[in-house]
């Protein structure tokens, strides 16, 4: 055997062929042979024949093919250590050496490390809001099953025990109201509480068990059966200090005495994080309540080979014919849009064009970073061709050469990818209190697994990616050629060609982004721009529970907030008082079905649906609403008198399209009594600056007080006296109401714009860096190309260029670079605009001042990024170019 | 504390690296050394010497390379890493305490017999 002088160590070493079994096997048999000669000589010379000393040496030797087996396993064992060791000691050594040599580029390593930071830290960050809120399953059990039936829909008690019984779709159907607010009072301050009525089943159905106590029984939304409600982590933590006796303790919820039977893990968040109290309906089926006053969201579990579509067609049919268990005529077309959608789908529906959005937007950013980088590692490449050639005539194999080349990048991207996790960190908690309070799943968003492996996966591809061109760049240099050609001569035509094409991409990619971000800012002026038709000057607003009475709560109302009312007009500094049901762009904001006279909703046909809102005398005064047609509402429309009602233009034109509106009358769907229209009102924003005008009907809250006004105050003082005033007036009339927040309307409307703020704010962002790394890559394509026409330039100015024909040339260099980026930058754009028109309404063509704007933008970042290298060429010193590489 | 191995094949370990502490040797210079230092008394079979040096060798407490003996024949040297000469170190130290150990025992309970 050839190998078998040499040890196994030395022959890796030189890439001999590694002992293989065979060999292992023949070096065994060697031993024991040597063995055997080296016992019989001492036998023989102690006396014996040869005869004898090879019986004595057999017999004193034992088994001969357990020693030849355990040779073979150990010494095969041994040489594959040895190689992985080898192995390893080359990878390290690469690593020494890849070190040393990024050590003498720091700029380029800086550079490069920072690209890929702001790159991958940004798209990790982002991926974990997209992996929270749009990809991980539900935290319940099963939740491929779930669905949202009918998720637009108002369904009361009565409809979700009809339906409940007739669908044949789900395994269990329950239902959960969005939330409303509730006073919570025990022996401490009385707080509000967002309070969810729901079916008992609710918790079964999700699979959530409490912390702490027991979910709801079966049959505990029966009314005869005790007040019982399960409380959030968040108000177990707040409220009552973890303390875990609080289950079993006696609250009033609303005046009702009510026991807490359990509290909810903290990641629980059904049918929203804001919900901090459930308690079971109670259905009293005798009750015109079981018709109204409770609607419920409703939520089922699939029974297994039930598809949502199925589902779907069965709720198109049993939703319509439940309509005729209510006990009031409702209209034709009732439970028509009832619909089925997954749950995790209908839960993220209004968040899922934002996050596409956004997401794409730091996929950009990631690609113009590796755009960047790619350029950096070209230039380096061509850098060091010379390098490389040298190390290839001294007899480094072109798959070492590749290895050293790629360890480099490895541990830029490495280092990268490092910096970019931490960077993802912060980027992420600054996301999370950024996110839009209405972001769906914000509880789920962390830093996982998935995040970590996408980390993983950016900066292996980055590694590859930049490694593979130097390589490539390697393979195609042969050696002598490039050793003796003047390098910067050689190649340099396909290198620069290369890095303009990589720097117009990068330029491309970042007017895409930043004419988007331009875009949204614009159509977030524009919404600031936006006439709300009421006026939020000097106007603050707040919550005011009815308190609860012994008796007869509802009767006592018009008292207690006239009270109110009495009690704000002495606040120093007040203007104007008023109350009202709801708040534009507040909560409260309730649809009915109406009915009107002059022509009745034709059978099938959709019922008008008015916005409508109980309001007192001063509300249009308060909030400078200002009057179209005749009468404003007045203190003599109170209970006992003709039912009225004001109505808004868009209302107006809506129910009465040809005709004078005032003296008309509608009336609600469930009631008989008629509402005379005595007066037009402007129109109002309702829920978002956006929308479109929704029609609206106030009436007067003396002709029926719903619980919970708000209070409205228009006010010189200042928000914090008014907070202060509000609080006191109200305890004079009550101690033990609590008041919610006192906000200013004005930062009410503006919170509206939250989600479009957020995204704008981010896009604008990312558009900003972008545009920074674009800026280095003009700047890197421009510097490389004076330093190639050092000569040139050189001779030219020995011919009688100027200093600033030399200057304007290396910039229009840079400006006729931009401008392709811009093109197709813009181009990008006009297909980002699909997405954008997902989330923003009013953002639909590729407006003329942003494209303008960008433009400008586009040509200062260009020349700013070039002016450093332009300078430098035009500073050449024509001789010494000219004799650089003599 | 008595080592649950049996006595013999750890034993021989040890015995075997304390032969290799004096320096590198071939197999049948350990068996030689071992036999003289025993005076013969060792009845141990020569494969279980080999085994026990293969399974060092795996272990990683000896190493192996092919050399040439004196008068020039190719054999294998063995010889104890520092792996191998810490291991020896430690089950010296026990194997003399729980000789120790049981001189004691047996010492003490002769001495009862004797009264």
């Amino acid at each position: 055997m050839a190998d078998q002088n040499i040890r196994p160590g030395v022959a890796r070493l030189f890439r001999l062929a590694l002992g293989r079994r065979e060999s292992a096997e023949s070096d065994a048999n060697c031993e024991i042979a040597f063995h055997f000669e080296e016992r019989e000589r001492q036998l023989v010379a102690r006396g014996l024949s040869a005869a004898d000393a090879r019986l004595e040496a057999r017999r004193r030797f034992g088994d001969i093919e357990t020693v030849r087996n355990s040779f073979i396993t150990s010494s095969t064992r041994v040489q594959k250590r040895t190689a992985l060791r080898e192995r390893w000691m080359e990878v390290w050594q690469d690593i020494r050496f890849a070190f040393r040599s990024l050590r003498r580029s720091p700029s380029f390593v800086a550079v490069a490390i920072a690209c890929l930071t702001l790159g991958i830290g940004a798209n990790v960050a982002i991926f974990a809001v997209v992996d929270g809120v749009l990809i991980k399953p539900l935290p319940y059990r099963s939740p491929e099953q779930l669905v949202r039936v009918w998720s637009n829909g108002m369904v009361p008690p009565g409809i979700f025990e009809i339906v409940k019984r007739e669908s044949q779709s789900f395994s269990q159907l329950e239902g959960a109201e969005g939330g409303r607010q509730a006073s919570l009072t025990d022996n401490r301050t009385p707080a509000r509480v967002v309070v969810s009525h729901v079916t008992a089943g609710l918790f079964d159905l999700l699979g959530t068990r409490p912390l702490l106590g027991r979910a709801f029984d079966a049959n505990e939304n029966e009314a005869s059966t005790a007040r019982t409600a399960l409380i959030s982590y968040a108000l177990w933590q707040s409220r009552f200090g973890g303390d875990s006796s609080v289950v079993g303790r006696s609250v009033r919820l609303d005046g009702v005495a009510t026991t807490i039977v359990g509290v909810m893990p903290g990641e629980f968040a059904f049918p929203a994080a804001s919900v901090q109290v459930w308690v079971p309906a109670k259905f009293v089926r005798t009750s015109p309540s079981y018709w109204w006053s409770t609607y419920f969201a409703l939520v089922g579990r699939l029974k297994p080979g039930v598809s949502a579509e199925q589902a779907r067609a069965e709720a198109a049919t049993v939703f319509p014919n439940a309509r005729t268990g209510f006990p009031m005529r409702m209209p034709d077309g009732w439970g028509r849009g009832a619909d089925v959608a997954p749950l995790d789908e209908s839960m993220v529906k209004s968040a899922k064009p934002t996050i596409v959005l956004l997401y794409a937007a730091v996929a950009l950013v990631l690609l113009v970073a590796c755009v960047n980088v790619a350029g950096l590692y070209l230039g380096r490449a061509l850098k060091r061709e010379r390098e490389i050639a040298v190390r290839t005539a001294l007899g480094a194999g072109r798959a070492r050469i590749a290895r050293l080349l790629f360890t480099e990048s490895a541990l830029v991207a490495a280092a990268g990818a490092t910096a970019g996790l931490v960077f993802a960190w912060f980027l992420l908690r600054a996301l999370v209190t950024l996110l839009p309070a209405d972001t769906p799943r914000v509880s789920e968003i962390t830093l996982g697994g998935r995040a970590l492996i996408l980390t993983v996966l950016l900066s292996v591809g980055t590694a590859l990616l930049f490694g593979l061109l130097p390589v490539l760049r390697a393979g195609r240099a042969s050696g002598m050629a490039v050793l003796r050609s003047d390098v910067r001569a050689g190649s340099s035509k396909l290198a620069g060609k290369a890095s303009y094409l990589l720097a117009v991409a990068q330029v491309s990619l970042a007017v895409t982004l930043v004419t988007c971000a331009g875009l949204l800012i614009k159509n977030l002026w524009q919404l600031q721009q936006v006439s709300l038709g009421f006026n939020t000057t000097n106007v603050v607003a707040t919550t005011i529970p009815l308190p609860s009475f012994p008796n007869d709560t509802a009767s006592r109302a018009p008292q207690f907030y006239d009270a109110v009312l009495q009690q704000a007009r002495q606040m120093p500094g007040v203007l104007s008082v008023a109350i009202a049901s709801s708040l534009p762009f507040g909560d409260g904001i309730q649809s009915a079905a109406m009915e009107v006279e002059a022509h009745p909703t034709p059978p099938g046909g959709a019922p008008s649906m008015p916005q409508l809102s109980a309001v007192s005398v001063d509300f249009f005064r308060t909030l400078s609403i200002p009057l179209v047609a005749g009468r404003l509402l007045t203190d003599a429309d109170r209970e006992g008198s003709t039912r009225v009602g004001v109505i808004d233009e868009a209302a107006a034109r809506s129910l009465w399209p040809n005709g004078n509106a005032v003296g008309q009358r509608i009336r609600f769907v469930w009631n008989k009594d008629w509402i005379t229209v005595v007066g037009v009102v402007g129109n109002v924003k309702r829920d978002s600056l956006s929308s479109a005008f929704a029609p609206s009907l106030y009436v007067p809250a003396r002709q029926g007080f719903p619980r919970d006004m708000r209070l409205i105050v228009k006010s010189a003082a200042p928000l914090q006296a008014n907070a202060v005033a509000i609080r006191a007036a109200v305890a004079n009339v009550d101690g033990t109401v609590p008041i919610g927040e006192v906000r200013l309307l004005s930062s009410i409307v503006n919170g509206s714009a939250a989600r479009e703020r957020f995204v704008a704010l981010l896009l604008a962002s990312f558009g900003a860096v972008a545009l920074l790394l674009g800026a280095v890559g003009i700047y890197g394509v421009v510097s490389a190309s004076v330093a190639r026409r050092t000569r040139e330039i050189g001779v030219r100015m020995a011919l009688g260029a100027s200093k600033a024909r030399v200057l304007r040339n290396v910039l229009q260099q840079s400006l006729a670079m931009s401008a392709v980026g811009v093109v197709l930058g813009i181009a990008g754009a006009l297909a980002g605009l699909t997405l954008l028109r997902n989330i923003l309404v009013g953002v639909s063509v590729l407006d003329t001042w942003v494209v303008a704007g960008v433009v400008l933008l586009l040509t200062a970042v260009s020349l700013s990024a070039a002016l450093a290298p332009a300078l430098r060429a035009s500073r050449v010193d024509p001789l010494s170019a000219i004799r650089a590489n003599d | 504390m008595p080592p649950t191995l049996p006595l013999v094949k750890g034993t021989l370990d040890v015995l075997v690296l304390k032969t290799l502490s004096w320096g590198p040797m071939h197999g049948f210079e350990i068996i030689s050394w071992l036999e003289q230092r025993s005076s013969g008394s060792l009845e141990v079979e020569d494969s279980a010497l080999y085994q026990a040096l293969h399974r060092m060798e795996e272990r990683g407490l000896v190493s192996a390379e092919w050399g040439k003996t004196d008068n020039n024949r190719k054999a294998r040297y063995y010889s104890a890493t520092a792996a191998g000469m810490s291991y020896l170190k430690a089950e010296a130290r026990q194997w003399t305490r729980y000789a120790e150990t049981v001189t004691d025992i047996l010492a003490a309970r002769s001495k009862a017999g004797a009264t």
